[in-house]
């Protein structure tokens, strides 16, 4: 099969979890023997094209700007449609594979131009991600998903939450959405590391014991909850230090509030750090926190299940269908700090315990969430997008 | 987005170099050209641009005795993890 994804983030163009998405998925979707074209946006540095185990990038400049976002979107969105467009002259696609609002009207014109059936992945809603609507540009926003959705053949989301926000929400049939879940390469972190060595090398002395948190620095990651366990953590656990992975527009804030706790001394901002460093990172952590209020699967989590480290997460979401509570991880309340503080204590109090979290984690992460099988889901969905 | 944390205002600078596409050191603005841009009052432009290269989301280069600025690949995330 053809197939010719659509998507404004493929790496290195790294900013949440849809970029490390497509290129697990592209990547399995080659190595079941499809042909699969990603036409993504450029970035400093990463060639316009490349061909990566199969999978051949495309990567777009964006020959114009516009200090607004929304028509920045469309102005870059006239530039993948026009290489979308390109190549089909070379490339006779079979279906057309978007992710997300950012590229939709790239995606909904080329199914027009190309009449071929259009599939969609909703990673996330702008209802959800803002709480609400509240202002023109999250109107325009949620308008822009719910046209993706109504021209779409097929929708994907990854978790039963998701299904459910998306069918309420845009008021969709619910036989026209599948769900796949994420997946992840657990591979990558067989690798062995000397974690007093990673630790020396970002500044935490080795003899800590490093509760993580991973994502971007946005209030729908709830980091702030996580900020404000920190003083409950140290308490009892004086040889803890929360490290801070990630960078976002709410970080000022959330200095600040690290700065309010009175453990600022224990509180570690490392900012955006390469793939490499995150997996050495994970592999010498003890506690990974996943404190999100908002998240339609939460892929950090399979992350941190695959590197073998403990979870306590936020009960919302992908990520309470992705964590069983006491069997594969801990399930805290959702934006409260003494929850998460409680789960963290209990982790780093009782080896035997997490012990038992790791194993189950990772025994799940074998047979659930293989990106093989998600391939091969995604294939199915395609096939029926072609069928109806 | 939060109503607790309103996004602060060299974000938004940030966001408008990035979208008005100021990405790499060949597409960097002169002070002059941001400010038509921004339409921001001088000393608060000069204020963030000086956060923001502090922060190294934003660097500085001399082009023919002019200061140019354009946004790093750090600033490109930051301003994309506001829509993602």
């Amino acid at each position: 099969m053809n197939i010719c994804m659509i998507t404004w983030e493929y790496p290195p163009r790294i900013v949440g979890g849809i970029a490390r998405h497509c290129s697990g998925l592209a990547g399995a979707l080659a190595k079941l023997g499809h042909s699969v074209h990603i036409v993504t946006l450029d970035f400093p540095g990463a060639p316009s094209y490349e061909e990566i185990e199969g999978v051949r990038i495309y990567r777009t400049p964006i020959e114009l700007g516009h200090p607004n976002f929304i028509v920045w979107t469309l102005i870059f969105n006239h530039f993948i449609e026009k290489r979308v467009a390109m190549l089909s002259r070379d490339v006779k696609f079979d279906i057309l594979h978007a992710h997300d609002w950012l590229v939709a009207p790239a995606s909904i014109a080329s199914k027009h131009y190309l009449r071929l059936p259009l599939v969609s992945t909703i990673h996330s809603t702008e209802v959800g991600r803002s709480h609400g609507l509240h202002n023109p540009d999250s109107y325009l926003i949620d308008g822009v998903e719910w046209w993706l959705t109504y021209e779409s053949k097929r929708i994907i989301v990854t978790s039963n939450a998701m299904k459910r926000e998306v069918e309420d929400h845009f008021h969709l049939p619910s036989e026209k959405i599948d769900i796949i879940p994420n997946a992840i390469d657990a591979s990558k972190y067989n690798i062995p590391v000397d974690r007093g060595n990673v630790k020396r090398r970002f500044g935490i002395d080795p003899s800590e014991r490093i509760v993580l948190f991973v994502g971007r620095l946005v209030p729908q990651k709830g980091v702030e909850y996580l900020i404000m366990a920190a003083p409950k953590i140290v308490e009892r656990h004086p040889e803890a230090r929360i490290v801070i992975v990630g960078d976002g527009w709410s970080k000022d804030y959330l200095l600040s509030l690290a700065a309010s706790t009175g453990c600022q001394h224990k509180i570690t901002f490392l900012g955006f750090i390469s793939d490499q460093d995150l997996i050495e990172i994970m592999l010498s952590s003890d506690v990974l926190v996943v404190p999100s209020i908002y998240e339609p699967f939460g892929i950090v989590a399979l992350e941190g299940m695959a590197a073998g480290i403990p979870i306590v997460a936020s009960n919302t979401g992908g990520l309470a269908e992705i964590i069983e509570h006491d069997r594969t991880g801990f399930l805290a309340y959702k934006e409260n700090p003494d929850s998460i503080a409680w789960g963290v204590n209990r982790i780093l109090s009782d080896p035997g315990y997490a012990s038992w979290l790791v194993q189950n984690a990772k025994r799940k992460i074998r047979e659930v969430y293989s990106w093989d099988a998600v391939a091969r889901r995604t294939i199915e969905t395609y096939e029926r997008a072609l069928r109806e | 987005m939060s109503n607790k944390t309103p996004i602060p205002d060299e974000i938004y600078l940030l966001c408008i170099l990035h979208n008005v596409g100021a990405t790499s050191p060949e597409r960097a603005l002169t002070f002059e050209e941001i400010l038509r841009w921004t339409a921001m009052e001088p000393p608060k432009a000069e204020q963030n641009l000086n956060k923001l290269v502090e922060s190294r989301y934003v660097e500085v280069k001399e082009v023919l005795g002019a200061r140019k600025y354009f946004i790093t690949v750090d600033g490109i995330r930051k301003v994309l993890s506001m829509y993602s």
